[in-house]
């Protein structure tokens, strides 16, 4: 072998690898070289199915237009964009900034489409489709497009997906994967950005942050806070709060899902888990009662998060920072095994048998009349069914859900649930909120009515102490006296009523305490009246309830005999309730606490039965708007706890007042005879009879201003006040 | 100690079947007499001395015998008495561990088996499922 040959063979991969050197420069990928506008008309395709099941509403029929996806024609409403007519022809366009709930911003390029007759490729979802109008979203143009849109994205993106909570499921991830280029050609050093301190629930690394705005959009359109802003140009670009400062909004936590990238995750759920570890559940929250629907993800026994889940009638896609960080409340304080307080005042861990037969005897040992059962504000209808039938055998029927007041109107159903529904408020002109602050209240129906101010410019009057609103309202008055005014047409908010077309009123459950109760409801009737709230087509009488027990416990008829029992009673049956007033129970009163947290009522107990929370049961509840839905068990319960249906049916054998069910099938079929509509699964059953069949109230209003009914946001039930992360967030983000 | 009982297990554990109820009965008796002497090796062996007394490990096979006594075919007594001594020949010859013990014959199947739990014959079946678990 000559030198010659050996030097030749030497030089020649050299030279090849250089040539792929020339050429990587140009282009990443050899069959996009010549990104050729595409001119030859597709192939006929098979239909497609729009995707996720989108059906498209055409509010005018002749407002239709056709456009072609891909050569295949499709009928969309005049006005939608690019990107929403290639979602109903089945293609799914990828896209970092576009959001369907949030203004569209345009900025990340990534859902670029070629256009026939276009000379560049289009940014699909800024873009109106047009009649006729011919989109190619497989075409080797808009493959270039987002392939350099991709490169672009990475260029200053870390490459720490490892370390990254977003890992598995960040749009970012997927979408390199899908369409970017298998190699950069970036050398230079990446850019770095000082992270935010945005509070205890989301974590910023914003490093990751690929500008895409979603955060800053979700916050001043959704959450109505104007905390979030960008800040600079090019690549000084950042996200921030301007000043420092946390972000004080109640849907906070939304930020973490609508964030394509790792930018913004939860702060409490960081490194703890990996998403594809997780088992999810899909249940229903029971911190307020409007029955958001959410994702249990679980591994093994412990509760990792919670995320929403899609439900167009009650939070759309959001959930609020209670219902999404309350987990961590389902770790602490819970009561494990059934306990008997002992003569020293401390408790003793004793058997099931041994408990029950306690109980058993000292409730034969009571008057009927002595004896008082409450359910607390989380409890299920199966549980509260089982609660009433117990408690009647035994002769008593002082039995009643905390938070519906002493005298709780549970005959007419309008007279307590939300008329007009949680979607249908959208529908509304006008507001009238009376005793009710709905950002603590119920987060999701406070962004619902703020939906509805931004989009159809609704008026908002308020009555009540004063409270910040995120949307402009009008304070009319404090007290019941401005109703008063209201109802016999002396205020001037009288004419905005009388000339909205489809006027709503919501009427807080914190009313349902006061001894004047009627007498307000009367008013805000008369109200309802004059100001044609009421009319076949059109139902806005609302009450906003404040927990996820209430609007079942009055489906049951859970209504005491007297509003005085707790003075007398000498056996008190708590099933989770915390928040009763206990101060007039006298001193040698029995009381046996049901529950699974060792929270307000266990200082009181004698007795303590531990029972499964939401996460770990199934269990039926009934939202604000009537709407009834069912929890299913995520985790197992902890340590000898019983479900809690099941505790009163054991209780009621050792009593000799068996019930006669067995089965959550068997107490549904009781629960049948009493209110069917609690077996009719997320279905909203509205009231039939309005409140005209009232008889006339015979109160005065007093002149007591209304009181604020929830103090603190983030801790209003047992598992919430359990939560360490709620009690970080109640610490720095309530305002003093 | 423990050697000598596993020979004496490996003698036993040749038998043909029992001719007679009566036969098999006698049977039963020395497989208990041959059990109550391995005690003190198992004792030995599991270091069970701190948990348990000899007496009780004894009622212990007592009433795993109790449990069976309704049966009167011999054919079934001497498959019982198999298994008996398999399980006995496990334990002498340590192919268990502590715990496996102490679960089996010393707690029991539910908690305590000194318990002799609920002997309330009203009670219905979701009660005793009801102090069982809460899953049923």
């Amino acid at each position: 072998m000559g030198l010659g040959l050996l030097a030749s063979r030497l030089i020649r991969p050299q030279k090849t690898a250089a040539r792929n050197l020339l050429l990587r420069s140009i282009v990443t990928k050899p069959e996009l070289q010549s990104a050729e506008p595409a001119t030859t008309p597709q192939p006929d395709l098979p239909p497609r199915t729009p995707l996720a099941g989108a059906r498209v509403h055409f509010p005018n029929p002749d407002d239709a237009i056709e456009v072609f996806v891909d050569g295949y024609p499709v009928k969309i409403p005049k006005g939608m964009t690019v990107l929403q007519a290639c979602e109903v022809a089945g293609v799914d366009i990828p896209r970092f900034c576009y959001h369907s709930r949030l203004s569209i911003a345009g900025n990340c390029r990534m859902c670029l489409v070629e256009v026939e007759k276009s000379p560049k490729p289009v940014a699909s979802c800024a873009m109106p489709a047009l009649p006729g109008m011919k989109i190619k979203t497989d075409t080797p143009v808009a493959k270039k497009a987002r392939e350099g849109v991709m490169e672009f994205l990475l260029m200053n993106h870390p490459l720490d997906c490892p370390i990254c909570d977003q890992g598995g499921e960040c749009d970012l991830q997927d979408q390199s994967m899908a369409f970017g280029s298998d190699r950069g050609r970036f050398t230079e050093v990446k850019r770095s950005v000082v992270d935010k301190n945005l509070g205890p629930l989301v974590k910023t690394v914003m490093t990751r942050c690929i500008q895409c705005t979603r955060c800053v959009r979700f916050a001043t359109e959704v959450a109505g806070v104007q905390d979030l802003g960008m800040l600079g140009r090019g690549s000084g670009e950042e996200i921030g709060t301007y000043v420092e400062k946390l972000m004080t909004s109640e849907l906070s936590g939304n930020v973490i899902d609508i964030c394509p990238v790792g930018a913004l995750t939860s702060k409490p759920f960081a490194f703890k888990a990996r998403n594809w570890e997780l088992k999810g559940t899909e249940t229903i929250d029971v911190t307020d009662a409007v029955g958001s629907n959410i994702r249990i993800d679980s591994r093994g026994p412990e509760v990792m998060r919670i995320t929403p889940r899609l439900n167009e009638d009650i939070n759309e896609e959001w959930i609020s920072d209670k219902t999404r960080f309350c987990y961590d409340g389902l770790k602490r304080q819970r009561l494990n095994d059934p306990m008997i307080r002992g003569a020293d005042g401390r408790f003793k861990a004793v058997s099931w048998h041994d408990v029950l037969a306690v109980v058993a005897e000292i409730a034969h040992q009571v008057k009927p009349e002595e004896m008082v059962g409450i359910a607390g504000k989380l409890s299920d209808a199966e549980s509260m069914m089982a609660l009433k039938d117990f408690l009647n055998k035994m002769g008593s029927n002082n039995v009643w859900c905390e938070g519906n007041g002493p005298s709780p109107n549970a005959d007419l159903r309008s007279g307590y649930i939300m008329n007009t529904g949680i979607n249908g408020l959208e529908n509304a002109d006008v507001f009238l909120l009376v005793g009710t602050q709905p950002r603590v209240e119920a987060a999701m129906v406070n962004a619902r009515i703020r939906k509805t101010v931004r989009g159809s410019n609704a008026k908002v009057a308020y009555v009540g102490p004063p409270t910040e609103f995120n949307y402009d309202c009008e304070h009319l008055g404090t007290g019941p006296e401005t109703l008063t005014e209201i109802a016999e047409g002396r205020h001037s908010f009288c004419s905005t009523l009388s000339n909205a077309k489809n006027p709503a009123i919501i009427v807080g459950a914190g009313l349902f305490e006061r001894s004047d109760k009627d007498a307000i409801f009367s008013a805000v009737e008369a109200i309802a009246k004059n100001g044609n709230v009421v009319r076949p087509d059109w139902n806005g009488f609302n009450v906003l309830l404040l927990n996820a027990a209430q609007a079942a416990a009055l489906d049951l008829g859970l209504v005491p005999e007297s509003s005085q029992s707790i003075e007398s009673a000498k056996f008190v049956y708590l099933m989770g309730a915390d928040d009763v007033d206990l101060e007039k129970l006298p001193n040698d009163a029995f009381v046996v606490y049901q529950g699974h947290h060792g929270d307000r009522g266990v200082y009181r107990a004698n007795v303590v039965l531990p029972a499964s929370a939401f996460s770990e049961k199934e269990g039926t509840y009934e939202n604000t708007e009537g709407c009834t839905q069912q929890t299913l068990p995520a985790v197992p319960t902890v340590g000898d706890a019983r479900d809690d249906w099941k505790i009163i049916r054991a209780l009621s054998e050792v009593a000799g007042v068996k019930l006669p069910y067995d089965t959550v099938g068997a107490i549904r079929s009781r629960i049948k005879t009493v209110a069917p509509n609690l077996l009719s699964v997320e279905e909203r059953e509205p009231a039939t009879f309005w409140a005209s069949l009232k008889p006339d109230a015979t109160q005065k209003v007093s002149s007591t201003p209304f009181k604020v009914a929830i103090e603190n946001f983030y801790m209003t039930d047992s598992i919430t006040r359990a939560s360490k992360i709620m009690a970080q967030c109640s610490a720095l983000l309530l305002k003093k | 100690m423990a050697t000598a009982t596993a020979q004496a297990l490996r003698v036993m554990k040749v038998s043909g079947n029992s001719r007679s109820v009566e036969e098999a009965r006698a049977r039963v008796f020395d497989f208990f007499k041959l059990a109550c002497r391995s005690l003190p090796a198992v004792m030995d062996i599991y270091n069970l001395d701190d948990v348990v007394t000899k007496s009780q490990l004894r009622s212990a096979i007592t009433s795993q015998i109790r449990k069976n006594s309704h049966i009167t075919n011999a054919k079934v007594i001497d498959m019982l008495l198999f298994k008996g001594m398999e399980e006995l020949g496990n334990i002498v010859e340590h192919h268990k561990q502590r715990h496996h013990i102490i679960g089996q014959y010393i707690l029991g199947k539910d908690g305590t088996l000194h318990d002799s739990s609920i002997k309330d014959p009203g009670t219905s079946d979701f009660l005793k499922n009801f102090y069982s678990g809460n899953y049923f």
